[in-house]
């Protein structure tokens, strides 16, 4: 007993208190910044060394929901015109704010409707599917739950069963094995539900869009209310995205 | 008689390979298998030529490492399966068998690896099954109670008993080899961060090290030694979860707890170096991206002060908790002697008393220099990997200390030339979990046109099914969080 009241003094109190206001290391990847100057003419070398086709150039626009921060165009641009600040506000609503261009400042997801508000606003239940996953986005989330996170003081949680979920949370490119389980969650989960991509992967397809094992169709058939990107996105991302969404 | 002798990381001109015809092929790697070796590959090198196939053998005692090849008549591709007499080949047949149109003949278990539905051998596939009195079945997952990658379990049981667990995967079958064909460098180097999530930087460094043997890169020792580092510092923050995860299981929630907080100091660490919490960017052929200022060595020293002192307490409490032993003791114990034949890798075989660990059997990279020690337990339990997950954290740290107090002068990164054409090259690192393999092999223009990726989870799966043999089916959790494998390495 004594010797597991000592451990608990020893935890001290490392919980991140302000999510919305936290350091994160300097190298950090986040959100980029694109300084407002042309590009040097018939320049497209961040175009050309990107592996998922996540950036143009001339004008410089990045979308996060391909990139995977990986940062090998901000490294190729002759220009400097691109730096990864350590935001780590990117999250949204809507696919098209994840396209990032010299004027975007800041990402936040827009509040989400005063149902969906008054539904989950106080208590939100996801079933986390992992349909592709390499286990990065799956122990990002799973950390939301330690000592450091703890998203359960929010009243967000991760649940077992699809009954009981307000909505699921999938990570992965969507493999062709997992496509039906997916499907079969989902359908198990009472209306109204929202649906959560996080991760490169569940967005876009990451390095794996090309292949022949994925089967991405649940994507085009239903709305998704919250993207969250980043490979693996930072357990802060999805923590206040999810607490913009769902205004708090 | 005929095998090539490599090394790891050795790159090798096809046409040094003797395709002997099939019955001495088999002869030979029946052989090998008998002397100790361990089968770590087994694949046609060129996908249209399916009738030549190599066997990649690994034996760790010697450290010897060689390639066997063998020629098929194209329209019998079959074969007497080694798995009868040498168990631990018998899911490198059924990758074989569903990839390239083999049939491994009287095969103890043919079952598909990664396609779902799959035809073998004439037959679809059915899961095993017992019948009597008392007797039933527990079907569990793709979709699992936690945040966790999918597999279906499927447990036979008498009572509470666990007669036999079959383990079906595939579910997270991305198709990465194939993609690592068609990829260009930046995007391979990508691929091989996203094979396991949980393992960025042991199957980086696999690649890395493939690509950089076949193009006869030379990478600065402090390039070394910042991957070296960054590959400890993978394994101490994955001990750590797995420990938390069994102190979870066993429903120790403050030692848990306890064990994430240091995990978090131990990849923010990662993050300090890398900007990435996994390590991700790190690598880049030739050396890598990031290297180690005073003042990310402050920030990182601080945070490993804190684990190194902290996380011997937590141990203390952990392992000297009557609650915890006697949950962990002769819990889903695997013998040396049934680890040893199903070719049971890493930190699972090592906790059986296999001396198998490749940093020290097949060093690579700072190792060659610097080596880590050897640890291993005997019993092969759940207290035998969790326990030695909490000493290989210690070796770790120990060595992360020494390489950042005595840190290399030198440019960390350098250019990666063409590789050499028809050529082939074997790299195997030690990630966390254990032994990953990366073979490639290259065409008359050095592109690469066969690539396989062996993650330890696919040998220690089947590891995890013999632990449960006779086990209450109520400790499966805790026997599989001990094991802690891969989905998306074994599923590919
Ligand atoms: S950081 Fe993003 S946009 Fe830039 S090269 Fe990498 S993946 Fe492409
Ligand atoms: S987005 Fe990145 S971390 Fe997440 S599943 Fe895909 S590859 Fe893994």
């Amino acid at each position: 007993m004594i010797d597991a009241i000592k451990l608990r003094i020893l935890q001290g109190d490392p919980i991140v208190h302000d999510v919305k206001n936290a350091n994160l290391p300097k190298l950090f990847r986040g959100l980029p910044t694109i300084v407002d100057k042309p590009c040097p003419e018939g320049c497209d070398k961040c175009a050309a060394v990107c592996p998922v086709h996540a950036i143009t150039a001339n004008p410089v626009k990045i979308d996060l929901g391909r990139c995977t921060f990986c940062p090998l165009c901000e490294e190729a641009c002759p220009g400097k015109l691109i730096h990864y600040t350590n935001n780590y506000h990117i999250a949204s609503d809507k696919r098209e704010n994840l396209i990032v261009t010299k004027d975007t400042k800041s990402i936040t997801p827009a509040r989400a409707a005063k149902k969906i508000r008054d539904y989950f606003g106080k208590s939100l239940k996801l079933r986390q599917v992992s349909a592709g996953g390499c286990n990065g986005c799956e122990l990002e989330l799973n950390a939301l739950n330690n000592v450091n996170f703890d998203m359960g003081r929010f009243g967000i949680e991760f649940v077992a069963s699809p009954r009981h979920a307000d909505g699921i949370v999938i990570t992965g490119p969507i493999t062709k094995n997992m496509a039906n389980p997916l499907q079969i969650c989902y359908d198990a989960v009472p209306n109204p539900k929202i649906i959560i991509l996080v991760g490169t992967c569940s967005i876009a397809g990451h390095v794996f869009e090309s292949s022949d094992c994925l089967q991405r169709k649940f994507l085009d058939e239903n709305k998704i209310d919250l993207y969250v990107p980043g490979c693996p996105p930072h357990p802060l991302t999805f923590i206040t995205g999810i607490l913009s969404f769902i205004g708090r | 008689m005929s095998s090539l002798q490599i090394q790891n990381n050795q790159c090798f001109r096809l046409d040094e390979i003797i395709f002997s015809a099939k019955n001495d092929f088999l002869n030979t790697v029946s052989e090998h298998l008998s002397n100790g070796f361990r089968m770590i590959g087994l694949f046609p090198p060129d996908k249209g030529n399916p009738g030549r196939i190599i066997a990649a053998l690994a034996n760790s005692g010697s450290s010897e490492l060689c390639i066997v090849g063998g020629e098929f008549p194209e329209d019998k591709l079959e074969f007497e399966s080694f798995a009868v007499s040498f168990p631990q080949t018998n899911y490198f047949e059924c990758e074989l068998a569903e990839n390239y149109g083999y049939t491994p003949l009287n095969h103890p278990w043919l079952r598909p690896v990664r396609k779902q539905n799959v035809i073998l051998g004439d037959k679809p596939y059915h899961f095993y099954k017992l019948e009597g009195d008392e007797v039933h079945e527990v079907a569990v997952g793709p979709i699992h109670a936690g945040v966790i990658e999918p597999g279906h379990f499927r447990f036979q049981c008498h009572g509470e008993l666990v007669y036999n667990l079959e383990i079906n995967l595939g579910y997270q079958h991305r198709g990465v080899e194939a993609l690592f064909l068609e990829a260009d460098s930046n995007r391979r180097i990508m691929l091989a961060e996203s094979t396991a999530g949980d393992t960025v930087i042991g199957h980086t460094y696999a690649h890395c090290n493939v690509v950089e043997s076949l193009s006869n890169t030379q990478i600065g020792l402090r390039a070394q030694v910042i991957r070296s580092v960054a590959e400890e510092l993978e394994r101490i923050a994955m001990h750590l979860s797995g420990l938390g995860g069994v102190a979870n299981d066993i429903g120790l929630a403050i030692v848990a707890s306890s064990y994430g907080r240091l995990r978090t100091l131990v990849i923010n660490s990662l993050a300090d170096l890398s900007g990435s919490r996994f390590g991700r960017g790190l690598f880049v052929y030739g050396g890598v991206r990031f290297d180690f200022d005073s003042e990310n060595i402050n920030h990182i020293m601080k945070k490993l002060n804190t684990v190194r002192n902290d996380v011997k307490v937590i141990n203390d409490f952990l392992f000297s908790s009557t609650g915890a032993l006697v949950r962990f003791e002769k819990t889903g114990a695997v013998s040396p002697d049934s680890a040893f034949k199903i070719g049971l890798v890493g930190l699972a075989a090592r906790s059986c008393g296999i001396e198998l660990d490749t940093r020290i059997n097949y060093p690579y990279g700072s190792y060659r220099y610097f080596p880590v020690s050897q640890i291993t337990l005997s019993t092969g339990d759940v207290f035998a990997r969790a326990r030695l997950r909490a000493l290989e954290i210690d070796e770790s740290l120990r060595f992360i200390f020494e390489q950042i107090e005595n840190l290399p002068e030198g440019e960390i990164r350098g250019d990666a030339g063409d590789a050499e054409p028809v050529s082939g090259v074997v790299s195997i690192t030690e990630g966390w979990r254990g032994e990953i393999v990366h073979i490639a092999v290259t065409d008359e223009k050095g592109g690469i046109v066969q690539y396989k990726i062996k993650d330890p989870s696919f040998n220690n799966w089947y590891g995890l099914s013999l632990a449960l043999r006779k086990t209450e089916i109520s400790d499966f959790p805790l026997c599989n969080k001990s094991f802690d494998l891969s989905y998306a390495g074994h599923d590919l």
